[in-house]
C-alpha cells in the first residue's frame, strides 16, 4: 500500500505514478514485486465502425442492373443509335460518387474528387464519340472538367486545413465563385474564337472581390468581427 | 398487453442524438465490481435472457421526419465483450448491429454503457442489476429475490415503465426562464481522439457523512461544495482576464418528487454555483452557499416549473413541424453555446444504492461513469454501496488539476481517500 507524498491519497499497487500529479511511486518494501493486476484493463478499445456493406451491394446492384437492361434493350428491341451508352454513363458516374459514401469510406476526399472528374470527363468523351464530334469536348468539355475539379480540390483545400469559421469558408466560396466564372468564360471564348475578352464574368468577379474584401476587413478588424458575430448570432 | 413497435423519444433524450460527433457520444457507464471473477458465457446468457424484459434498451434509433425515434431491434446482440482501457468510446447508431448498450467484463467487474437517448442513470442501473442478479441466479445463487432495482425478468414490461414522465408532470401554470450566465471553463490540452481519462476515489461513506456533518450539510451538498472549491482554486491559479462565475450541472432525479416508474429519462438540471467576482469565499461560505441553494430549488415546484419549460418547446405546433435537420442543427448550436457553457463540470450522485439483501454478499462496490464531456471539462460522478463511496472523475484533457485539488481538500478535510485510475497504468 503506498501514499502519494504530495497528495497524500493512497494508489493502486500498480500505480507507477500518482493519478493527480504525476509524483513517482516508489515503496522501498515492493520494489521486487511486480505484475499487480491494474484496476483498469490494458487494452486500448476501437469504436465500432458502422457497416454500409449491404448498402454499397445493394446499389451497385440497383446500378449495374439499369447499365445491363438499357445495354440489352439497346442491342435487341430499340436497336439502331447507341443510345444506351449515355444511360450507362450516367450510371458509371453515379457508381464512382458513391464510392466514398458507401463502398471505401476511408478514401482520401481528394481522390474522391480527382476520381469525380475522370468519371464526368470519360462520360463527356463517350457522348462525343457517340455523336462523332470530339472537337467539342477537347476544346471546351474537358477543359472546363478539368478547372471545375482543380477548384474543387482546392476549396476543398482551404476548407479542411485552412483556419475555419463561417467568415473564412465564406471567403473561400466567393473565392472560388470568382475564379470559376472568370475561367468558364475564358474557356467559353476560346472555343468560340471570338478572342478572350472578359465580359460577364467581370461582373461576378467584382461582386465577389467587394464581398471578399468586406470579409478581409472583418476577420482583421476584431471589433468589427465581433459586431458581426453579435448580430448574427444564432 | 399490446405489442409496441415503436417509442417517441423522451424531453431529454431529443437531445443527446443531435450532440452526436464523430468523437462524442452522450454515453454513460455503469458498473458493478463482483467478489469473484465474471465467466462471459454465462454473463452473455444473463444479457440474452434480461434484454426482453427492458424493450427501450433493446432497441435502435432511427430518424423520422420531424423527430427520432426508437424501434425494437431483433439483431443478435449485445455481445458481451472484453473491458477496454479507454471506456465509453462514442456509439455510432448504425454501428454494433444497431445497439445503443455494451455490455463489458474485467476481472470481477461487469460493466454496462448505455447511450443516454434510451435512459437515465436509474433506467439503466435497473438493466445493469437486473442483469447481475440473473447472472448471479444462473451461477447458482437461487435465494436472490427480485425488488428495488431487479426486476422480474419473466413479467412483461409494464407501461409506467416505458412512458415518457416529463410530458405526464409539466403541467405548471408558468414557464420559469432558464438561467443563463455563461460560466467559467476548465482550460486544458485536449486528449487525441479517443481518450478517456478516469480517476476513480474510493473512500468510506460514514467518514465523508461525519465530515459533512461537520459542516452541517448532507454528502451531496458537501461533495457540490468541494467541487465548487477545486473549480475556484483552479480559475485562481490560472492565467485570466477576469473571473467568471462557476456553476455545477448537476442532474436531480425527479423520481423522488413525481410518482413515476420510468426507465427512461426523468432527470432535470439544477446550476449550483458561486460568483468569485463578489468576494473571496472561504470554503465553509461555499458549503452554506451550496446547502441553501439545494433546499430553494430541489422541491417539487420549481422542479414541475422547470420541466415544464423545457416540455413548452417540444409542445409547440410550430416547432414540431420544422424537418429534424434543422432542429439538429438549432439545438445542436444552442447546446454549443448557451448550455454547455453555462456549466464549469457535470456532477451527478446516483446516491446509496440498495440491492437485494440475496445479492449483498456478492458485491464489492459500484462505479459510475458520466462518460466523455462535451467540451474541454471534467465531470464527476458519485455512487456508493454499504460503506464504500466512489467518486468518478471522467476528462479528455491531459491535465488533473480539478480533480488533484478535489481530492486533495477530501485529504485536508480527514478522509482516507484511495485512487484508481486508467491514467497512469503499467504499460
Amino acid at each position: 500500500m503506498s501514499y502519494c507524498v504530495n497528495c497524500g491519497v493512497e494508489l493502486d499497487a500498480s500505480a507507477k505514478t500518482c493519478a493527480l500529479c504525476n509524483t513517482p511511486v516508489i515503496n522501498p518494501n515492493e520494489l521486487s514485486q511486480k505484475g499487480h493486476k491494474t484496476p483498469f484493463p490494458q487494452e486500448k478499445g476501437q469504436v465500432e465502425t458502422v457497416k454500409r456493406k449491404d448498402m454499397g451491394i445493394l446499389m451497385t446492384t440497383v446500378v449495374l442492373t439499369t447499365a445491363l437492361t438499357c445495354g440489352l434493350l439497346n442491342i435487341f428491341v430499340f436497336p439502331g443509335a447507341m443510345w444506351s451508352l449515355a444511360v450507362i454513363g450516367v450510371c458509371a458516374i453515379l457508381w464512382v460518387i458513391m464510392i466514398p459514401a458507401v463502398i471505401y469510406t476511408k478514401q482520401s476526399v481528394y481522390v474522391s474528387l480527382l476520381y469525380d472528374g475522370i468519371s464526368v470527363a470519360v462520360y463527356l468523351y463517350m457522348l462525343a464519340y457517340m455523336i462523332g464530334m470530339d472537337n467539342w469536348f477537347w476544346q471546351l468539355g474537358l477543359p472546363i472538367v478539368v478547372w471545375i475539379t482543380i477548384l474543387a480540390e482546392l476549396l476543398t483545400f482551404c476548407i479542411r486545413k485552412l483556419p475555419r469559421s463561417f467568415l473564412t469558408v465564406s471567403l473561400y466560396i466567393f473565392t472560388t465563385i470568382a475564379l470559376l466564372c472568370v475561367g468558364l468564360e475564358i474557356l467559353i471564348d476560346r472555343y468560340i474564337g471570338a478572342g478572350i475578352h472578359i465580359g460577364w464574368s467581370a461582373v461576378v468577379l467584382t461582386i465577389c472581390a467587394i464581398v471578399d474584401i468586406a470579409i478581409i476587413t472583418m476577420l482583421s478588424r476584431r471589433r468589427l468581427r465581433n459586431a458581426v458575430r453579435r448580430r448574427l448570432h444564432f | 398487453m399490446e405489442r409496441r413497435d415503436w417509442y417517441k423519444l423522451d424531453l431529454s433524450a431529443i437531445v443527446y442524438p443531435t450532440l452526436q460527433r464523430r468523437d462524442f457520444s452522450s454515453v454513460y457507464r455503469l458498473s458493478v465490481l463482483l467478489k469473484e471473477d465474471v465467466r462471459p458465457d454465462v454473463l452473455q446468457q444473463a444479457v440474452d435472457m434480461t434484454m426482453p424484459r427492458f424493450p427501450t434498451y433493446k432497441a435502435a434509433i432511427r430518424k423520422g421526419l420531424f423527430w427520432r425515434y426508437l424501434e425494437p431491434n431483433h439483431r443478435p446482440g449485445p455481445f458481451v465483450q472484453k473491458d477496454v482501457q479507454n471506456p465509453c468510446q462514442p456509439m455510432y447508431f448504425k454501428a454494433n448491429n444497431r445497439y445503443l448498450v455494451r455490455f463489458y467484463y474485467y476481472g470481477g467487474r461487469i460493466a454496462m454503457e448505455a447511450h443516454h437517448s434510451l435512459g437515465d442513470g436509474t433506467g439503466g442501473m435497473c438493466l445493469l442489476l437486473t442483469v447481475t442478479a440473473t447472472y448471479l441466479r444462473l451461477l447458482g445463487h437461487t435465494e436472490i429475490e427480485n425488488g428495488g432495482y431487479v426486476l422480474d425478468i419473466n413479467e412483461a414490461p409494464g407501461a409506467e415503465e416505458l412512458e415518457d414522465a416529463y410530458m405526464k408532470y409539466a403541467n405548471a401554470k408558468v414557464c420559469p426562464p432558464r438561467p443563463g450566465e455563461k460560466a467559467y471553463r476548465v482550460r486544458g490540452t485536449k486528449e487525441p481522439f479517443y481518450t478517456l481519462n478516469i480517476v476513480d476515489g474510493i473512500m468510506s461513506a460514514s467518514e465523508v457523512m461525519a465530515v459533512a456533518k461537520r459542516y452541517n450539510a448532507t454528502i451531496t451538498e458537501y461533495l457540490n461544495a468541494v467541487l465548487l472549491y477545486a473549480l475556484m482554486t483552479k480559475q485562481q491559479k490560472d492565467w485570466h482576464i477576469r473571473l467568471k462565475p462557476v456553476k455545477i450541472a448537476m442532474p436531480v432525479n425527479l423520481r423522488r418528487f413525481f410518482p413515476s416508474k420510468t426507465l427512461r429519462n426523468f432527470i432535470t438540471m439544477i446550476y449550483p454555483g458561486i460568483d468569485p467576482r463578489l468576494g473571496d469565499y472561504t470554503f465553509e461560505e461555499i458549503v452554506a452557499h451550496v446547502h441553501n441553494y439545494m433546499r430553494y430549488y430541489i422541491n417539487e415546484k420549481f422542479l414541475r416549473g422547470d420541466i415544464t419549460t423545457n416540455a413548452e418547446t417540444q409542445r409547440n405546433p410550430f416547432i414540431r413541424v420544422v424537418p429534424l435537420f434543422i432542429k439538429d442543427f438549432v439545438v445542436k448550436s444552442f447546446y454549443a453555446r448557451v448550455q454547455d457553457r453555462n456549466s464549469s463540470a457535470g456532477l451527478t450522485n446516483m446516491g446509496a444504492l440498495k440491492v437485494p439483501e440475496g445479492m449483498k454478499p456478492y458485491i464489492e462496490r459500484f462505479d459510475i461513469c458520466m462518460g466523455q464531456p462535451f467540451s474541454t471539462r471534467t465531470n464527476c460522478a458519485i455512487i456508493s454501496f454499504e460503506d464504500t463511496l466512489t467518486i468518478n472523475f471522467a476528462s479528455s484533457i491531459i491535465e488533473a488539476d480539478v480533480e488533484r485539488y478535489f481530492f486533495r481538500k477530501l485529504v485536508k478535510d480527514g478522509v482516507h481517500v484511495k485512487i484508481e485510475s486508467n491514467r497512469c497504468m503499467d504499460t
